[in-house]
């Protein structure tokens, strides 16, 4: 009796959210379709029939004399350049937050002040000289990591953290002869580890997706991400449709199967960013 | 314990300096040279390019165009993002955090890739011009060149951000205690009364942040004008961002630029300063 009176309180709700789904994804699921089907059918079919691999295998093997596998290299690029991006948000975060939220120190609120000013910056303003400062860098890893490598709301969203966390666990700690190096590795990074994974993730995307930056310091098709290398290959009428679709998917699927891995931790983040 | 926390933030300040402070100041002086990127020379201008700011018809296009963008942007968001949160927060408690995600994926999909599909879904040969050509009179030959171009990218917009608004609007719905639901249902306040008169007063304080979040957002629009329509028709779907990395790096008008960039970021500080204070006026009514 009770699973019958669930399954009919939960039945409409179940159905309406899975046409809602559908709906909301079908433009993704059109994108990954084309990338899969015949070249003569892309564009032109809805149903998965005669799936190929041929637009990626076309895409990834595409080389030139000077440049090998230029695409499968903008692929590398882009993780070449976000996953150090993701790990220094981290660290940086972490010892920041670490320091601004549970340690005294002559300058604390300076330092908050600073960053709170940060925030609030519109960041457009720091494109030109920015890439004034880099311009001896452009076409080097350096110059495409450094400049965007500390995003700001990481920090804060450590320090809001922090705030939920006592302050006595680490003067505890402090008491029976731990240090603050102890402190930040030992208790504060296991305890975050739900922020951590937030902090990674978006920083992460943000910088997978990032062009202005990029398609300024990469002229050289040696050092374009592939959100570049597809945006260059974006006007030109010679581009086939099915390799572009295969890009497409190319630098969607590893954001997306991030966040699919990471998903558990990724809701209670959220729930705490709400709060 | 000085030294320790100064060496805990000294990765922040290094950073910061070269990268936030130095910049600041540097733009603030560019902006008044006509310096072009390259030139060894370059003059002191004083105020002129801020002045030129006010005649120029892609600056008055960006500034109302943001405006433009923002209000269906806010509403979509608002409204699709809600009816993804309610819909999600009837479910079952085990398959809400799988169905989240699931509306969370277009936020994911970056949007030079949804452009890729735009692009060819409204192109001139595509099977759905074709269609539109056959069923409908006065289709444009290039519809992303068209008035429908600024709605399709409105559209890009919001179909990427409203899953992600949505867990905002989803934790602020699960927040709602029980006892306020259950005492509801008992004066008999279902359905729509219950969603205005309950839910919606409940959760303002999240709703402020969903629409502050994606005012901001609307100023930071480029990759969907830049890839599809350049700004056009006549810098119809033309953005800020827009504006400035094409004075800056096509026309190499750096100083211009920066003037620019230093009056879109006043607009922006203002406007969100605007929003949060209406905002906070609506949340004092609610009793937040």
């Amino acid at each position: 009796m009770k699973a019958k009176l669930n399954i009919r309180k939960y039945l409409l709700p179940i159905l309406l959210a899975l046409v809602f789904l559908a709906i909301i994804l079908f433009p993704y699921y059109y994108l990954v379709l084309q990338s899969f089907v015949p070249w003569v059918k892309v564009d032109k079919t809805l149903v998965p029939k005669d799936l190929t691999i041929k637009s990626f295998s076309y895409l990834f093997t595409q080389s030139s004399s000077t440049n090998p596998y230029v695409w499968a290299r903008s692929l590398l690029n882009s993780f070449i350049v976000s996953l150090p991006t993701g790990i220094i948000s981290v660290l940086v975060g972490l010892f920041t937050g670490y320091a601004s939220s549970k340690m005294n120190f002559s300058g604390k609120k300076l330092i908050y002040n600073l960053l709170v000013f940060q925030m609030f910056f519109p960041t457009i303003i720091l494109l030109v000289p920015r890439f004034m400062i880099m311009k001896d860098y452009v076409n080097s890893y350096v110059g495409l990591i450094l400049p965007l490598c500390i995003p700001i709301w990481a920090i804060f969203m450590y320090i809001n953290y922090f705030k939920t966390i006592p302050d006595t666990i680490f003067e505890a700690a402090r008491i029976d002869g731990a240090s603050e190096l102890q402190n930040v590795l030992l208790i504060a990074m296991p305890a975050t580890k739900p922020i951590s994974v937030i902090v990674f993730l978006t920083s992460f995307t943000t910088r997978w997706t990032e062009v202005i930056w990029d398609m300024k310091m990469a002229s050289d098709v040696h050092y374009k991400t592939l959100n570049v290398m597809l945006t260059s290959q974006f006007s030109r009428t010679d581009a086939l449709p099915g390799p572009m679709y295969a890009s497409a998917v190319a630098l969607t699927l590893p954001i997306i199967l991030l966040f699919l891995a990471f998903s558990k931790y990724f809701r209670e983040g959220i729930n705490f960013m709400v709060k | 314990m000085n030294l320790t926390a100064w060496i805990f933030n000294l990765p922040y300040l290094v950073y910061s300096i070269i990268f936030f402070f130095i910049p600041v100041g540097w733009a603030f002086w560019l902006a008044t040279t006509d310096w072009n990127l390259m030139a060894e020379k370059f003059n002191y201008v004083g105020l002129k390019n801020f002045k030129k700011l006010f005649s120029s018809s892609s600056v008055i296009k960006s500034f109302w165009n943001s405006y433009r963008y923002m209000i269906p942007i806010i509403l979509g968001c608002l409204i699709l993002g809600f009816l993804i949160a309610l819909l999600v927060s009837r479910l079952p408690k085990k398959i809400r955090g799988v169905a989240a995600v699931g509306f969370f994926i277009p936020y994911l999909v970056s949007g030079t890739a949804v452009a890729v599909m735009v692009q060819y879904v409204f192109s001139y040969n595509s099977t759905l011009s074709n269609f539109l050509r056959a069923h409908f009179d006065n289709v444009p030959i290039n519809i992303l060149q068209s008035e429908t171009g600024f709605w399709i990218l409105v559209a890009m917009v919001v179909w990427k951000m409203s899953g992600y608004y949505a867990l905002f609007i989803l934790s602020g719905i699960e927040s709602i205690s029980e006892e306020v639901n259950e005492a509801a249902e008992l004066d008999g306040c279902t359905g729509i009364n219950k969603l205005f008169r309950i839910t919606i007063p409940m959760i303002t304080p999240t709703i402020t942040n969903v629409v502050t979040l994606a005012a901001g957002l609307s100023f930071h629009i480029f990759s969907e004008p830049y890839l599809l329509t350049g700004g056009g028709p006549l810098k119809k779907t033309t953005t800020w961002y827009l504006e400035i990395y094409n004075s800056a790096f096509v026309s190499f008008k750096a100083g211009y630029s920066s003037a620019m960039a230093i009056a879109c970021g006043l607009q922006i500080f203002l406007t969100l300063r605007l929003i949060t204070f209406l905002m906070d006026r609506v949340n004092h009514k609610f009793g937040w």
